[in-house]
């Protein structure tokens, strides 16, 4: 059964690669025995599915300058 | 169905903060921001005899601006030598047997992780955590996480094996991870 342990690292590893649908059935059993066992590895992949989720929804409110706009103004009409 | 008309006169008045507010976070400069909303409007310019009215004006100029955003990362990918793989063995989050250490375990954030935020601060605070990215690490996670492209896509853009990729990937989510939990988690 050794052959089917890994560590933290690769878990973490095989983690991203799961978000994707993209382990081998192998790395599948290998990652969930890992999870089974490390907590700290479960953790982990909840916040990275977290951290994915929020970045899709990142959202800022910026403006730009009156001056900026102008200038886009400008340049089209000058087209 | 009426066709939708183009209001070019009113491009800037109507979109140019939308697409600038879009644009910022994914290019991490005000600078570039601006030119690339500058450089959607051109090129909707040229291309407006060819709408079709088959999407709405607005989403219309994003797909363009994000392919704007798109081809910035190509070109930049072409200047940047990538250092993948060069502190691959010692990347301190993991001890010499590969688990966690005291240090970098992953500590309990607290939150429902299924619930979506709408938290300014913590927005702010990951687009913080990504500027301190390597840019490589960064355009991986922006193309991936934020433009929500398939990671063939994403290797064929940047000229990166599939390899690379998922070594990118990993880092980008370790550094994160981290930086969040660090900057974000205990301000709570």
């Amino acid at each position: 059964m050794k052959w089917l342990m890994i560590t933290c690292k690769e878990a973490t590893y095989l983690i991203s690669k799961k978000e994707e649908n993209k382990l081998t059935w192998v790395s599948k059993i290998k990652l969930r025995g890992h999870l089974a066992i490390c907590s700290m590895c479960r953790r982990f992949e909840q916040q990275s599915g977290f951290i994915g989720r929020m970045a899709g929804k990142m959202h800022i409110h910026a403006t730009l300058s009156p001056e900026s706009k102008e200038k886009m103004q400008k340049t089209l009409q000058d087209q | 169905m009426s066709q939708t008309l183009l209001n070019p006169d009113k491009w800037v008045d109507n979109f140019a903060d939308a697409l600038y507010s879009y644009t910022l976070p994914r290019v991490n400069d005000a600078a570039l921001a601006e030119d690339l909303v500058q450089e959607t409007f051109l090129s909707a310019w040229k291309a407006k005899e060819g709408f079709k009215g088959e999407a709405s004006e607005k989403s219309w100029l994003f797909t363009i601006c994000k392919n704007k955003i798109i081809d910035h990362y190509r070109k930049k990918a072409k200047d940047i030598v990538q250092p993948i793989g060069a502190n691959e063995r010692q990347d301190g989050y993991f001890d010499e047997a590969e688990h966690w250490t005291n240090e970098t375990k992953p500590a309990e954030w607290g939150i429902d992780y299924q619930q979506a935020m709408d938290n300014k601060d913590f927005y702010k605070i990951l687009d913080a955590c990504k500027r301190k990215l390597q840019q490589i690490q960064q355009s991986v996670f922006v193309m991936k996480y934020m433009e929500d492209m398939d990671s063939a896509d994403i290797c064929k853009a940047l000229g990166i094996t599939s390899s690379n990729y998922w070594v990118l990937i990993h880092r980008a989510k370790l550094q994160l991870r981290t930086c969040l939990e660090k900057n974000w988690i205990n301000l709570k």
